[in-house]
């Protein structure tokens, strides 16, 4: 299901400008946006076979399908993070103090590149969206496209920077064939937004793993624009092929001060991020997909101050150890796991006496260590320039004010709203937000609006809307999410209104839970008829059993698994209960037995009520 | 005279001066001819005859063009053809003119001699055995209007590409302010300071071709837009009568006693004709040309950073770049001259982390205050300032300044070769500051002071530069045909003959 609203994705981007209306609706649309890739969808996404197939053989794609493996380890369990933070737990780690910095780059949704009016691709053709100064070609020169400030100023303001009124592009001088032009344009005097903040809350952790109890900030020292470079296509054993449509699709990088101590918190911290650029309309895909790459710093220093070493200062923040910086980290898990093992690394080399080198490591996926790429010595000098050719930027308040007015909704309110109107748990709640782009959170809402106007008509208003959605949560992430499988997503299958009225049914007991599912089914696989029809037609009217024929039932079933009578009683595995409970819904003629009363008549036959 | 014999004339020379290497490339004479005898079918007598008619400019060879190479005098581009024309070529095109041909130049523009180039040495011969240099770095475009290979040419004017060679070949070279014509499809050397200059016999011809090009461009994000242009320029003068500056600063030691006395003259002969002199000071001149060469070459090691042979351009034989390293170390190596590479290295130095403090910043301030230095004479005020900047009016000011073109007369190419780069770069110690500034300046041919005339030197010729305030582009180029009127060069040019003097005989 995420597959196909990737490709979605794809396909809608290049030819989307950016503040049409589609684009408008769009961002209205997914006001309720997108929030935290749940575990469990991870784990379809990665595993189903209707990812968009390889195009090419880059080391990348590579790194994606490793990825994707060590994502499904990684998800056996939503707290695999906790665990592993607590079995593993470092005694070193009392005396050791870790520090990390992070710096996010994420393409940015324009229709156009940074400089160029070329279109900005995805999975595009090769070379198709390039113009003359995108390869720097002689005698070209940039054109600033002063759209690409829209999801820029978005993000900005969604991470409460402070937005600079002038801004300037500088030169970032480096060789490699990537790079047409032997620098990249970025923003590294002047930038455009600075001094803003990341607010983690409980929710955002797994469950348990936040470190503290209410809300805590990650200062965000600044946001800068700049281009992305063109893509190597390795085709061993030594040819390189260049794909220039990506060179200079528009980039912004976040960087964060060195705040953060924890690498579960350095996820979360590139996680949320990667939500909030998503929901909020400004980034094109997500951090699996390249659309989102990180680099880390990270530092370690003795809790007691004691350490001589400890003498560094990184963005303001002073007494630090001397800190190593990690690059092109593509994944979250990649991010938490490189942090680990570089703070083992670092703190191994301080136990027995030696001194940290400020150098730049590389981590691959599934690796233990990290590994070092270059030293002080070999440290690129970027010869910083501002780029003679590009204005400075001057961006006026009223297209700030404008872009706050209407800044979708973020995440964290969306999260809160499910949560304390519609009942639904944190989980679900973030579940929903991820789901198919948004598309499942509002399929959701439009269920809900018939189930409260018919409290409403019922003059059932003492049933709270919390209720219903629970209910409603269920049906829609559970009962319909397995049949979708490995299906895209698609609204249409089972319409909204549809899915209401079997969820009426059931909560007004006129045909049981398992008829509503059995209901469900029949819809999903194209039955035309209303779900009246279904109910009269195939006979699913609840027909109550009376108390005899449930002791009936129940005792003749528990006559039969004398072993599991024996087992739920002696040996209080009650949940095998649940079995009898399924047994008594099956036996039972088709809509006649009720769950709740089935397993209340078996736990009086097993004695287990009080 | 009909059009086609012009052409003709121009063929003529093109073929008999083909060994001062001013062209690396040229048009069939077949096109030149064509063009010429189809148009006038046309365009004769008619209101509506382009500008520029079928008149042969000449190209220097960092504009791009679609129908010729564009090597910058460069190895490593020394087979590429611009799959696009500068904006410069496309609107002479529009106005009728014909390209003549790419001229040799210093390898993208960083020379003061035309010797640096890929194609051999730009050679000016005014006698026989004679080898001078024609100036750099638009020698050849210089050198081809001085030898009437062709009508005009357009050169690029860094920090005096197309004034230096102008006063050399004793042709007419301005580069007009920063940002009024348009530098898309312009090979950038420094882009901060590149500027497309336009060489002719005379300032007339050399306005005409200005006009043409004057326009906002918005594919080149550093061209002056509408609303900037209308402010240019609108101040309506009191009387004919010109302030004229002189810039004492510039009177320096190692000045060429003929270059001065030539000056002196031209001054004088302004003020005959009822304009005044001031004497006025430019402190800052003296730091000019250590910033210029700290900023250009900044500039440049920055821009020719793209080429790497990898998208185009010309690659080393064999395997290039080790695992270690990137993959065009060797191209890059084999693909530019030694000047160019000195100045990347140059470059490369002042921006690198513990000398862009010292260097590149320092320059920038430095070039700030040659900014001041002339905002505080001008008597207009510098349009691109907000009132409250203006200096306070404690001095005389002064509406041109008038000074040397370069220290001396053009050295021969032996001479050259014996100066060490440093000596080389002095040579532009008059026109850097116009420069730094963004400033339009013309070199205007006057003759050699009665005195100083020998029987060698009595048909060659000073160049004299006139520097005006920013944006007063059209006061500069008036004065300029003033100052042909005071100074009359009737031999400007090398003692050749002249495009009349071929079809007069032919």
């Amino acid at each position: 299901m995420l597959a196909r609203s990737t490709r979605n994705t794809f396909i809608a981007a290049p030819g989307r400008p950016y503040i049409c209306q589609t684009c408008l609706r769009r961002a209205r649309r997914s006001q309720l946006g997108p929030a935290h890739p749940p575990t469990r969808t991870a784990i379809r996404s990665l595993q189903t076979k209707s990812q968009p197939p390889p195009q090419d053989d880059t080391p990348f794609r590579k790194l994606l399908k490793d990825a994707a493996k060590q994502q499904k380890k990684y998800n056996g369990g939503a707290s695999s993070v906790l665990k592993t933070q607590n079995k593993g737990q470092d005694p070193r780690l009392e005396k050791w103090e870790l520090t990390i910095g992070i710096e996010v780059h994420a393409e940015l949704n324009t229709a156009r590149k940074l400089f160029s009016s070329a279109a900005t691709s995805v999975s595009e053709a090769p070379n198709t969206h390039v113009a003359l100064f995108d390869t720097a070609f002689p005698g070209s020169q940039p054109n600033f496209q002063k759209e690409s400030l829209i999801p820029a100023l978005r993000a900005a303001i969604a991470f409460q920077c402070q937005i600079q009124r002038k801004s300037s592009f500088d030169r970032k001088h480096y060789f490699y064939q990537d790079q047409p032009s032997g620098y990249q344009i970025t923003q590294y005097y002047e930038p455009f937004a600075t001094d803003g903040k990341l607010t983690l809350y409980p929710h955002d952790f797994p469950p348990g793993a936040a470190p503290e109890s209410g809300p805590f900030d990650i200062g965000i020292k600044q946001i800068q624009m700049e281009q992305d470079t063109a893509k190597t296509i390795q085709q061993p054993p030594s040819t390189h092929l260049l794909d220039f449509n990506r060179v200079s699709h528009p980039l912004i990088e976040i960087i964060t001060l060195p705040q953060i101590h924890d690498p579960v918190v350095a996820a979360v911290v590139v996680r949320k991020i990667q939500t909030i650029l998503k929901s909020i309309n400004a980034c094109t895909a997500g951090m699996e997909l390249g659309g989102l790459r990180a680099d880390i710093n990270v530092s370690v220093r003795e809790r007691n101050g004691q350490q001589s070493d400890a003498v560094h200062s990184y963005h303001g923040v002073t007494g630090l150890g001397q800190r190593t910086e990690i690059k092109n980290l593509a994944s979250v898990k990649a991010v938490e796991d490189a942090i680990v093992a570089e703070r083992d690394r670092q703190i191994e080399i301080l136990e027995n006496g030696g001194v940290i080198e400020g150098e730049t490591r590389g981590w691959t996926l599934g690796s233990k260590s990290t590994k070092r790429l270059r030293g002080k010595e070999g440290e690129i000098d970027y010869r910083y320039m501002p780029d003679p050719d590009i204005p400075p930027v001057i961006i006026g308040q009223d297209l700030v004010d404008h872009l706050k007015e209407t800044l979708p909704k973020l995440p964290d309110r969306n999260v809160e709203t499910l949560v304390l109107e519609y009942g639904l748990t944190t989980k679900d709640a973030l579940t929903l937000l991820f789901l198919d782009d948004g598309e499942r959170l509002d399929y959701f809402i439009q269920v809900m609006e018939p189930l409260v106007e018919e409290t409403s008509l019922q003059e059932e208003e003492d049933i709270p809307k919390s209720t219903l959605g629970k209910m409603a949560g269920n049906w829609v992430l559970m009962e319909l999410g397995s049949l979708l499988k490995d299906e895209p997503w698609d609204a249409n299958r089972v319409p909204y209104k549809f899915l209401a009225s079997i969820i009426s049914h059931v909560r007004r007991k006129q045909i049981t839970s398992r008829s509503g599912k059995r209901i469900l089914a029949m819809k999903f696989e194209g039955d035309e008829r209303p779900v009246e029809d279904i109910v009269d037609q195939e006979s699913l009217h609840l027909r109550p059993l009376s108390r005899e024929e449930y002791v009936a039932l129940a005792q003749s079933l528990l006559d039969e698994k004398p072993n599991m009578v024996k087992d739920i009683i002696e040996k209080g595995q009650s949940k095998k209960i649940k079995w009898f409970v399924g047994q008594m819904m099956a036996r039972g003629a088709a809509g006649s037995v009720e769950a709740d009363t089935a397993e209340e008549t078996l736990k009086e036959q097993l004695r287990l009520k009080e | 005279m009909s059009l086609s014999k012009h052409a003709k004339s121009y063929l003529i020379n093109q073929s008999k001066y083909a060994h001062l290497n001013a062209f690396v490339s040229r048009v069939e004479p077949s096109v030149l001819l064509a063009r010429t005898g189809s148009s006038r079918l046309t365009s004769e007598g008619e209101d509506g005859r382009l500008v520029l008619n079928d008149k042969p400019i000449a190209i220097k060879d960092n504009i791009c063009t679609k129908d010729f190479k564009t090597t910058a005098s460069s190895g490593i581009l020394r087979d590429f053809t611009s799959p696009y024309d500068a904006t410069v070529v496309k609107l002479l095109q529009d106005a009728g003119a014909v390209v003549a041909g790419k001229t040799n130049m210093d390898e993208f523009g960083m020379g003061s001699h035309s010797t640096h180039s890929y194609h051999g040495p730009v050679k000016m011969q005014r006698y026989e055995d004679e080898e001078a240099s024609a100036g750099g770095s638009s020698g050849g475009s210089a050198l081809a209007v001085a030898s009437a290979q062709c009508w005009a040419a357009l050169g690029t004017d860094t920090g005096g590409s197309v004034r230096l060679p102008a006063a050399y070949t004793g042709v007419v070279g301005f580069k007009p302010s920063y940002g009024l014509l348009s530098r898309w499809g312009v090979i950038a050397y420094a882009n901060s300071l590149d500027t497309v200059g336009i060489l002719g016999t005379s300032a007339t011809s050399v306005e005409a071709i200005f006009d043409q090009l004057n326009l906002y461009d918005p594919q080149d994000p550093t061209s002056l837009p509408p609303s900037t242009r209308s402010r240019l320029g609108s101040k309506a003068r009191a009387s004919d009568s010109v302030r004229i500056g002189i810039p004492l600063d510039y009177n320096i030691t190692t000045l060429h006693p003929i270059v001065r006395n030539a000056w002196v003259r031209t001054l004088k002969a302004l003020h005959e004709r009822g304009h005044t002199l001031h004497p006025v000071r430019l402190p800052a001149t003296q730091r000019a040309l250590s910033a210029y060469y700290v900023l250009a070459p900044a500039e440049a090691s920055s821009n020719l950073a793209k080429y790497d042979g990898v998208r185009y351009g010309s690659r080393a034989e064999g395997i290039d770049g080790t695992p270690d390293s990137v993959l065009f170390a060797k191209t890059r190596g084999q693909g530019f001259g030694p000047e160019v590479q000195r100045r990347i290295l140059l470059g490369a130095f002042s921006l690198s982390a513990q000398a862009i403090d010292n260097y590149f910043i320092q320059a920038q301030k430095v070039r700030r205050l040659v900014q001041q230095d002339f905002n505080k004479v001008f008597a207009t005020q510098n349009p691109l300032l907000d009132e409250t900047t203006h200096a306070e009016e404690t001095e005389e000011k002064v509406d041109v300044l008038l000074c040397p073109t370069a220290p001396s007369l053009a050295p021969s190419l032996s001479d050259v070769k014996a100066q060490d780069p440093i000596q080389a770069y002095m040579n532009d110690v008059f026109t850097v500051p116009a420069s730094l500034a963004g400033l339009p300046a013309i070199s205007v041919p006057v003759p050699i002071a009665g005195k100083d005339r020998t029987k060698e030197n009595e048909e060659f010729s000073v160049g004299i530069q006139i520097i005006g305030q920013y944006g007063d582009d059209k006061l500069v180029l008036d004065f300029a045909k003033e100052l042909e009127v005071a100074a009359p060069c009737p031999h400007a040019g090398i003692k050749i003959d002249t495009a009349e003097e071929v079809s007069r005989r032919s």
